[in-house]
């Protein structure tokens, strides 16, 4: 057994209203720079849609995550030969336009314009070229609340094995919104993919970074990584990821997108798992059992022998408390409410997903609305449990089901208890919770406080390497070096 | 051509550029070793990238590797298995057709470059003298092994001789080939101009071939920090 720990996250979409302000709050402080304003390291898209990029789910077209060869893990792209024989011109390369076309407006012209008889306009204006645009065609969260046509929306893979035309119709329609930011697997594609060596996942809290002194811009991570989350930098010409803010993590506070959510749907926590097993769980012969295996690698921090071993192996001690707490821990293993986006891409991401909960369908008005005993039944739910499941679980209903329930057991049992003031447990049976469970899921789910949702440990840098000589350095660069693009292009040997 | 010009370009030129070369490449790849890259340009166009990129890699791949073999194998070793006249047939033809492949790639590549407005926004003049120069000194290269291909035996083995005497340090290396034709030599001079500008350009990228990918062990790669190693 090899223990590990990784900062991990979960995202209660129960409780996500689409505001971006993870979003925007990433995009000011990683990728205002020039080369990456398409980027968005972190991004909210309106399911069901195709999202950004468009079409990501679809590894037919783009390759990403890993399949097995006879029984044997290896990236879908290829193996080690497949993919360097593609290192000239990679087939599988989203283009910029399969994000969208990064603008701006020049605003300047509404106060230098002369006098017109008609007022002036501010044009579009592409950031790549600097030509004004004639139509903005695409931009990063397009479909926003289900804009656009359904034909084209319907598209996206989770419709699969689902009769969608049903969901075209008004009445039926169905949406909820998908933060995504990169997933800090514990079986990176975009690693294995990498020939350069460049990105690497750190074995104290497993991220996954690019070394950007190390990147030679060989572009095979950005189609290795299945959720796209990967991004070129078109004028470094480099790869540039989501980096799980590992500055603010490792002096123990959350994440920009986590820290600043409105809704405090983000936990981040501790996850002990056992690396030695991780080649094992990612090789399980059939998708649906990918879930299973994904939680069976992670470690009980309450378990005396694991502390032991954690300890004999290294393991800080405020790493063991931190897991000891991890509200992830919580979701995602006791009470299996959270799951991975599309476990079937074999990469065992570690940024997890507590399904949301929709409005019951008309059946209610109607007096015909199901009820399993007393809690309303899943089925009823205007999202398909179906849809839900090839979202999280590679098409396996009764894991999505039974979280579901739970949640709808826990809102049931709140109520009885803060309206009615009683403490109905019949809501409970069958749904493997207790009233101290619940109670437990609904100081983190409901409340959330901050204490609670961020449970992070202070990184022992001082292990790790003598800081002093690092004092007045440069700080994070964009890895071209110190100093301004400017000065550092008049260096003779050029490059940036 | 006059001895004097014929010495400089053919005796001494190669060790200026050589020099120069190994110069640039040393200080460069131990001053500013990261900001050897690839330069990829395929995600704003990719149009055309993939036919003129494999192309134009594959193609000159192997042109190098030709002229490498080719050059520098002694005569009494490679008489060892094949006659100077086999030797010139492999060459004509191995260099026609990856030398073809390789000009074809790059015309693409040229085009692709000057036609496409996100591509020709974000080049530099370098970026596009670079295609021009190498373009330049390929169909140079492709024409003389038409004059390869038409003139005699002793022509073509004597440029393997020219060769080996310069890198031995032989002070008549020049000599040698002072009778060819003009598009040999203009074609030697192109390319040992590309030499000495290689250092400064993004040919280095060369350099940073990810060979080492192979020998990595498994796929992936972890590294330590502050877990403080097992006593």
């Amino acid at each position: 057994m090899k223990i590990q720990a990784q900062i991990a996250m979960v995202l209660n979409l129960d409780k996500c209203i689409g505001c971006h302000t993870c979003s925007v709050t990433c995009k000011n402080v990683w990728t205002t720079r020039k080369g990456m304003e398409y980027a968005w390291f972190n991004n909210v898209e309106t399911k069901p849609g195709q999202g950004y990029p468009t079409d990501w789910e679809n590894q037919e077209k783009w390759t990403g995550g890993w399949v097995l060869d006879k029984s044997r893990l290896r990236p879908r792209m290829g193996n080690k030969k497949g993919i360097m024989k593609n290192i000239f011109s990679n087939p599988y390369l989203p283009q910029i336009d399969d994000y969208y076309e990064p603008f701006t407006f020049n605003y300047s012209i509404l106060h230098s314009s002369a006098k017109f008889t008609t007022p002036p306009t501010a044009r579009p204006h592409s950031m790549i070229t600097g030509l004004p645009m004639e139509k903005i065609e695409k931009g990063p969260n397009w479909e926003d609340n289900l804009g656009g046509a359904f034909e084209e929306r319907s598209k996206e893979k989770n419709f699969n094995d689902i009769d969608k035309e049903i969901f075209s119709k008004f009445e039926n329609a169905f949406m909820m919104y998908l933060p995504r930011l990169c997933e800090h697997c514990l079986n990176p594609s975009c690693v294995a993919a990498c020939p350069s060596g460049a990105i690497y996942k750190r074995q104290d809290d497993g991220i996954v970074l690019i070394d950007q002194d190390r990147c030679r811009g060989w572009r095979q991570c950005v189609s290795a990584c299945p959720y796209k989350k990967i991004y070129f930098n078109w004028k470094t010409k480099r790869s540039e990821k989501c980096t799980l803010c590992y500055p603010k993590i490792e002096n123990g506070e959350p994440t920009i997108c986590s820290e600043t959510c409105v809704g405090r749907i983000r936990y981040i926590g501790v996850m002990l798992y056992d690396a030695e097993r991780i080649q094992e769980s990612a090789s399980t012969e059939n998708p649906v059992d990918l879930y299973q295996s994904h939680i069976d690698i992670f470690l009980d921090p309450n378990n005396p022998e694991i502390i032991a071993e954690a300890h004999k192996q290294g393991i800080p001690d405020n790493f063991i408390d931190a897991a000891q707490k991890s509200p992830v821990y919580k979701m995602a293993v006791e009470w299996k409410v959270a799951f991975p986006l599309h476990p079937e891409y074999r990469t065992l991401p570690m940024v997890w997903y507590t399904p949301p909960l929709s409005p019951i369908q008309e059946e209610v008005e109607s007096g015909r609305l199901g009820f399993n005993g007393i809690i309303p039944d899943v089925d009823m739910l205007r999202i398909p449990v179906k849809y839900l499941a090839n979202m999280f679980t590679a098409g396996d209903e009764k894991p999505v089901r039974e979280a579901l329930v739970k949640m709808l057991a826990m809102r049931a049992f709140m109520r009885g208890k803060t309206i009615e003031n009683s403490e109905d447990e019949r809501v409970l049976s069958g749904t493997g919770l207790t009233a101290e469970m619940v109670n437990e899921m609904y100081r983190y789910m409901a409340i959330a406080d901050y204490e609670d949702r961020f449970v992070i440990p202070i990184s022992h840098k001082e292990y790790a390497f003598d800081t002093f000589g690092d004092k007045a350095g440069c700080g994070f660069s964009d890895g071209e070096g110190c100093g301004s693009m400017e000065s550092r292009l008049k260096n003779l040997f050029g490059g940036m | 051509m006059n001895i004097y010009i014929n010495n400089l370009f053919f005796t001494y030129l190669p060790h200026i550029a050589m020099t120069l070369f190994w110069f640039g490449v040393i200080t460069r790849i131990v001053k500013t070793s990261k900001s050897l890259q690839a330069e990829s340009s395929q995600f704003l166009a990719k149009k055309g990238q993939r036919w003129g990129g494999n192309l134009f890699h594959y193609g000159i791949l192997l042109v190098f590797i030709g002229h490498f073999t080719g050059l520098f194998t002694p005569e009494h070793f490679y008489h060892l298995f094949m006659t100077t006249e086999t030797k010139r047939i492999l060459a004509v033809t191995m260099g026609s057709v990856f030398g073809t492949a390789a000009v074809v790639g790059i015309t693409i590549l040229l085009v692709r470059r000057l036609k496409d407005q996100r591509i020709r926004i974000n080049s530099s003049i370098a970026d596009i003298l670079l295609i021009v120069l190498l373009l330049f000194e390929m169909v140079l290269g492709l024409i003389s092994v038409a004059i390869s291909a038409g003139s005699s035996v002793e022509n073509y083995a004597a440029l393997g001789e020219w060769a080996q005497k310069v890198i031995t340090f032989q002070p008549d290396a020049g000599a040698v080939i002072a009778g060819h034709s003009v598009i040999y030599k203009l074609h030697i001079i192109t390319g040992l101009f590309i030499f000495m500008i290689f250092p400064y350009t993004k040919l280095m990228h060369m350099f940073v071939m990810p060979v080492a990918y192979f020998f990595r062990s498994g796929y992936q790669l972890v590294r330590r920090g502050f877990t403080k190693r097992p006593a």
